[in-house]
């Protein structure tokens, strides 16, 4: 079975748990919990008839106290930038580890996801930026951990194209 | 040569090793020292949760191999090698990871590579309550941050709110003088626009960019002072009626200059000092260089380039190079050089402006 690593990357509280939480075990809480470390889930996916096991590193958020080791990315087939929709800093945080990521380790294919869309009364992050983004050739996904929309299709990206890039 | 013996440090009298043990023990540390053929020995009792990360029946001095086990510590191996292989006594630390177990409990764990007396070992340790510590930290003080975050996005809300009502009190303002001026819309929006464009490009800060899109349509508020006959006559004025006219920049500075709104007061100082020159021949004080206040300097430049290179009822639009031609000779008379110079630089921002708000 071909197994791809995927690591959730981006700044505290952005949802980077609850969308493994919500893909993996199709569960979802309010409260929110803090990361501590890494850990680590797995999921089997099947497209097209091939199943493809999915390791997916859940990296603490990025904050003053806790700065992200991109070693924990070695051997990774992709990454999932993770911004909160609702908290315009986080879209800082994201593009700064993306940064990081691309220095240290050069380039992977990775997708930035701008989650809470549910909360869309109190989205922060302009369609002017985000169309920027898009013309920068980044791939950006829309999702709620919360009720699960978007969710499948941030992780079916990578399942289907596990060895190309996501973005130039 | 048994396991213990070859700990760090001297070597251990068997009593002295059962203490050792219940310490490591106590710790919940498992103790590895890698041999030669990549596998390792365990130098202490297993702790229960060893079969997390190997064998767990394996004996002590045991070679067991830990590959493949945990994705985590197979990355965390990586760099322990490097530090091995170097032999140069050191230590690295994995960070905490969580090992989940087939019941789908997670272990909080920590690994560390230390190369020690020429040997290398790896130390892994359950943090157990430690971790459950962490956690407790790192959750209130991230409680805590986003509550500041939230505080600070309901201050952003509101303060917005006000400025949007202080905005609407200008734009009523200069609606009543609009309606005895014949100054367009359009100019008094593209000005705001202008300004706005060379306070962004001199690295202020979106506060007093966006004051001065709001103060600067204001410089000719004071005209609603001005009697009719003067404003609105069509030919030339006399030499008494241009000191009435002139006027303006005081009416205009004693409506909004001595307001406690930072737009308003803002909005005064522009309309006081905006006929001012950089060389002291402008009015109502010649002022001269740096006594005239920035904005006024900036509105000086806008105006004059959007009022030439637009149509009004009394004058045909200048082509933009005759325009700019102009305000060049004007450089250090009329314009501050360096405001002017600057102005340039943002020429396609300013066509920008131009072309997308019309009269």
């Amino acid at each position: 079975m071909m197994q791809i690593k995927l690591c959730m990357v981006g700044a505290f509280a952005v949802g980077k748990s609850s969308l493994v939480r919500r893909y993996v075990q199709s569960a979802f809480s309010e409260k929110y919990h803090t990361t501590v470390g890494v850990k680590i889930d797995k999921k089997d996916v099947t497209v097209d008839g091939a199943t493809t096991r999915m390791m997916l590193w859940d990296l603490a958020g990025e904050d003053a106290f806790c700065r992200l080791q991109t070693t924990y990315l070695r051997g990774s087939s992709g990454y999932i930038l993770v911004a909160d929709g609702t908290r315009a800093h986080t879209l800082d945080v994201a593009l700064d580890l993306h940064g990081r990521i691309e220095l240290e380790l050069g380039r992977l294919p990775f997708v930035l996801v701008l989650n809470k869309e549910d909360l869309a009364a109190e989205w922060a992050i302009s369609g002017e930026r985000i169309t920027a983004l898009e013309t920068r050739g980044i791939r950006i996904l829309r999702s709620s951990a919360k009720n699960g929309d978007g969710v499948e299709a941030i992780f079916a990206h990578f399942a289907r194209v596990p060895t190309e890039a996501c973005a130039e | 040569m048994s396991a213990v013996a070859q700990a760090p440090g001297a070597a251990v009298a068997p009593d002295e090793r059962v203490g050792l043990d219940a310490v490591l023990a106590a710790l919940n540390f498992m103790v590895l020292r890698r041999a030669d053929d990549g596998t390792f020995l365990r130098l202490n009792t297993a702790p229960d949760w060893s079969g997390l990360l190997g064998p767990p029946d394996c004996s002590r001095g045991v070679g067991i191999a830990l590959a493949g086990r945990s994705g985590f510590l197979d990355n965390f191996l990586v760099d322990a090698l490097r530090l091995w292989l170097k032999g140069a006594p050191g230590r690295i630390c994995s960070g905490v990871w969580l090992e989940t177990d087939s019941h789908g409990s997670d272990w909080p764990l920590e690994a560390q590579a230390i190369v020690a007396d020429g040997h290398q070992y790896l130390i892994i340790q359950h943090l157990s309550e430690e971790y459950a510590e962490r956690v407790q930290v790192m959750q209130s003080a991230r409680t805590h941050l986003l509550a500041e975050e939230a505080l600070e996005r309901e201050v952003m809300r509101r303060t917005a709110a006000v400025r949007q009502r202080e905005e609407e009190i200008a734009i009523r303002l200069l609606a009543a003088a609009g309606m005895r001026d014949e100054e367009t819309g359009g100019h008094v929006r593209r000005i705001g626009l202008f300004s706005a464009a060379l306070g962004r490009a001199l690295g202020w800060d979106p506060v007093r960019t966006t004051d001065i899109r709001v103060a600067a349509p204001m410089h000719d508020i004071g005209k609603i002072g001005i009697p009719d006959r003067i404003l609105q006559k069509p030919g030339k004025l006399t030499p008494e009626e241009f000191r009435v006219m002139q006027q303006h920049t005081v009416i205009g500075a004693n409506m909004l200059g001595d307001s406690t709104i930072p737009v308003l007061r803002m909005g005064g100082a522009i309309a006081h000092c905006h006929h001012e020159k950089w060389d002291g021949s402008g009015y109502p004080r010649g002022l001269r260089g740096e006594q005239i206040p920035i904005e006024a300097r900036i509105v000086a430049i806008v105006d004059v380039y959007d009022a030439m290179i637009n149509r009004r009822v009394y004058k045909e639009p200048i082509p933009e190079a005759e325009v700019l031609a102009t305000m060049a000779e004007a450089a250090g008379k009329h314009f501050d050089p360096q405001l002017l110079d600057l102005f340039m630089q943002i020429l396609p921002e300013i066509r920008s402006i131009l072309a997308s708000v019309a009269d």
